[in-house]
Parts: structure tokens; sequence; C-alpha cells
């Protein structure tokens, strides 16, 4: 399922929240990659969108108690409600006597069942667009025979990562059938994360991070996924990765644990803003990483 | 737990004629007694009263009042973004809730309120007690 179709189920689902509550004016949705579904299908608004982003930046701000789930605003002539579902935002203009347990209780089954049906419904088929509610990490195994081989000796281990590259080199253009086989098998299939023995790569979801001290070229990982690369790559320690983003863009960065307790173990990969902006990433995106070998570097 | 008070008061020095210098420090200190009789009660963690001049800071925990800070400006400036966008007027009361923790932000004349206090906490009494 791809991202269009969450825009369209959001969509719908939007509008129906507004037939059944009558004080809701106009709906929202922010998602969790920056897009704004608009619950009435037209055009947004330069200014509305702009403060629907301004919720975004709230929402990192928040990360320091936790996170935000619920904004009201009430003004003299109307409300502004925006509240969290599945890392997702939802925005609703109401008018000033609106019901607001009515309308809490309603926006908290409708969304969050429906992201739920729609997963259920993008886990079945074909490439899916992972959310940030769903943390699952697919690896994207490049040479299937060697995935369920064990790790006898590490020169065997050795041997076969020399052996992958040179293949990957020849056989670069055009891509193996097998590779791009067990590739779609990855994205389609969510699975806990096998052992190989090529040259792992990971898909993780952006976070953004940033602060005076913060270089740019440090990102930070969880620690279970260094450590499961160096192992797999017979390394003391993975210094630095490879990032390539869907649209093509590549860097490498210096690896770092994740500092902050909250943000592990969840699929995540913290990136400085600068970084992202460089890269035009947004939270919630999802990037391949690759851990960089000593030698390569 | 000790509690740390930060007053950042800047004079401004001049005063209108209509407008003595101690009935401005009067009403001041009426919305800071407000606030801390507030303060007291249970599950409140604290305030941020900002004047145009002037912010006093009162946060149970001092390592936290720069985020509570960045995060009541942040809040006031969405809420402001937002109300403008939707045409709201004015706004009398902004509620944030996050997982722990809710803020309650209300303008009074020219002093811009920022309560902190746990989610459990009833906020329309207390904004009704500052309104």
């Amino acid at each position: 399922m791809n991202e269009e179709m969450y825009a369209t189920a959001l969509k719908t689902a939007l509008a129906e929240i507004q037939n059944v509550c009558p004080d809701i004016n106009q709906t929202f949705v922010l998602m969790d990659n920056g897009t704004i579904v608009s619950g009435d299908g037209q055009a947004i608004d330069p200014h509305i969108e702009r403060a629907i982003n301004s919720v975004q930046s709230l929402a990192e701000k928040a990360l320091s108690v936790g996170g935000l789930d619920d904004l009201l605003i009430d003004g003299d002539e109307g409300k502004v409600y925006v509240s969290q579902f599945n890392g997702m935002y939802s925005v609703m203009a109401l008018s000033k006597h609106a019901d607001l347990p009515f309308l809490r209780t309603v926006t908290g089954i409708i969304l969050p069942t429906i992201l739920k049906v729609l997963n259920g419904i993008g886990s079945e088929t074909a490439l899916p667009t992972p959310l940030k509610s769903a943390p699952i990490v697919p690896p994207t195994p490049q040479f299937r025979p060697t995935l369920s081989e064990p790790l006898a000796k590490d020169e065997e281990v050795e041997e076969t990562v020399e052996e992958s590259e040179e293949e990957a080199e020849e056989t670069l253009p055009p891509e193996p059938l097998e590779t791009r086989e067990a590739e779609t098998e990855a994205e389609t299939e969510v699975e806990p994360p096998r052992e190989r023995i090529d040259l792992p790569s990971q898909q993780l979801i952006v976070d953004k991070f940033g602060g005076l001290m913060v270089r740019a070229d440090n990102v930070q990982i969880d620690f279970e996924i260094l450590e499961r690369w160096s192992s797999l790559l017979d390394v003391k320690e993975i210094q630095e990765v490879d990032i390539e983003t869907f649209s093509g863009k590549k860097t490498r960065c210096k690896a770092k644990v994740i500092s902050d307790q909250k943000f592990e173990g969840r699929g995540l990969i913290r990136i400085p803003e600068k970084t992202c902006e460089a890269l035009g990433l947004k939270r919630g995106e999802l990037i391949r990483v690759k851990p960089v070998l000593p030698e390569e570097r | 737990m000790p509690v740390k008070k930060k007053s950042l008061q800047v004079e401004t020095g001049e005063q209108v004629d209509w407008a003595p210098k101690a009935e401005v420090k009067e009403h001041v200190t009426d919305i800071r007694n407000l606030l801390d009789r507030i303060k007291a009660r249970e599950g409140v963690i604290g305030y941020i009263l900002r004047a145009s001049t002037s912010a006093t800071v009162d946060i149970k925990d001092p390592s936290k009042i720069i985020d509570y800070a960045v995060l009541s400006a942040s809040a006031l400036e969405s809420a402001e973004s937002l109300s403008e966008a939707f045409k709201l007027g004015a706004a009398s009361n902004i509620v944030v809730e996050g997982k722990g923790l809710k803020i309650l932000l209300l303008t009074k004349g020219e002093h811009r309120i920022s309560v902190f206090m746990e989610k459990n906490v009833d906020h329309t009494s207390i904004y009704k007690e500052l309104h």
C-alpha cells in the first residue's frame, strides 16, 4: 500500500468524521512524513499549511516532555483541536461550542482503527509504506544462498565477503534476478533480521535531532544494529555508515550509538537536522543504511 | 526538593502619567502571588510569567527550565499561527498535553502565563482562577 492510498483512506475518514460531528469546519491530517491531507479534498491554503507545519515543530520541542499528544486552542470565534494518533496529527477547526469529549472519542477510535486496517492490508500486499508507529525494520538481503548458512569460521566469513563484493562488482548491471526477488521479499515481508555474511544493509526510520554541539556528520543508530554488523563483518566496531535515500542521494557519516534511551530499539536512525536538510529527508522517512568496512574508508 | 526561582525583571524606567509605576508593579505582584498559590497545589509543576520586558520562571525541577521555556514559546507561536490561519480571533487559552504533563497557556493583559502541571490536574479551575 502506498502513501497515496493512505492519504485517500484518511481523507475519506476525515470526511466521515466531519459528517458525524457537524461542529467540525475543516479537518486535516499531518502525516509523519510531513504530507498534509485535507478532509474536503480541496487545495490547502498556504497559511493553513504553514500553521499545520508549525505543529510538527511543536511536536519536536515536546519530545523533551515525552512528545505531543493534544493541543487545544480556544479562540473567541472557534477552536482548533490537534490530536496525535499513530505518530500523525489530526488538525480540526471547530465551532466555538463544539462537543470536545464526543469529538475526542470519535477521532480517537476512527483514525487509529483505519490505520490499523490499512497496515493490515499493506502487510498483505506489495510495497508497504512503513509508518512511524510500526518500527519494524526489514533487512534487505542481497544473496539468498548465504542466508541460512551458519557463520562457522572467521576465515570463511572473510572469503565469502570478498567473493560477494567481487560478484557484486562484476554483475552490477544488470542486477541478478535473485537479488531483486530477495529485495522485493524483504520489502513485503515483515520479519526479524537474519544473519548474512555479505555486506549488510538495513532500512531505518529517520529521526531528526539538533543542538549546539551536534556535528553534522554524526548519525546515531541502535547499539544492537552496530554490534550485529561488527560481528557479522568481523570488525571491532562500525565507525562509519553509508546512507542512501530512496531518491538516490548518498552520504557517508560517522556512526554513533543512540544516546537517548527513549529512541532505542525503535528502528530509528537519528540524523542531524543539517544533514537531513542536505539529503532532503523528513522525519519518519525510510532510508537505507550500510556499514562501511575499515578498508573502504 | 529545592525550589529555584528565577526572576528576570527588567525595569522600563519611564512611566506615563496615567499608569503609575507602583500600580504596574502591584499588578505583576498580584499575578505572581496568584501563580505561587496555584503552584502550591498538588500536581502543579511550575509556571512561566512573561511580560514585554521581563519574565519570571518558577519550576520545581530547575533542570527542566530551558526545556519548558522552549516548549512554552513554541506552543505560543504555533497557537498564534493556527489561530490566524483558522481565523479564531484572540485565543483565550491554549492547552498542550504531552505524554506526562500538561501546559495551560493564557494571556492576561500584557502578561503571557504558562502553567505546567501533571495530566490529572484540572486545568479549567486554574484557568478560571487566573482569568
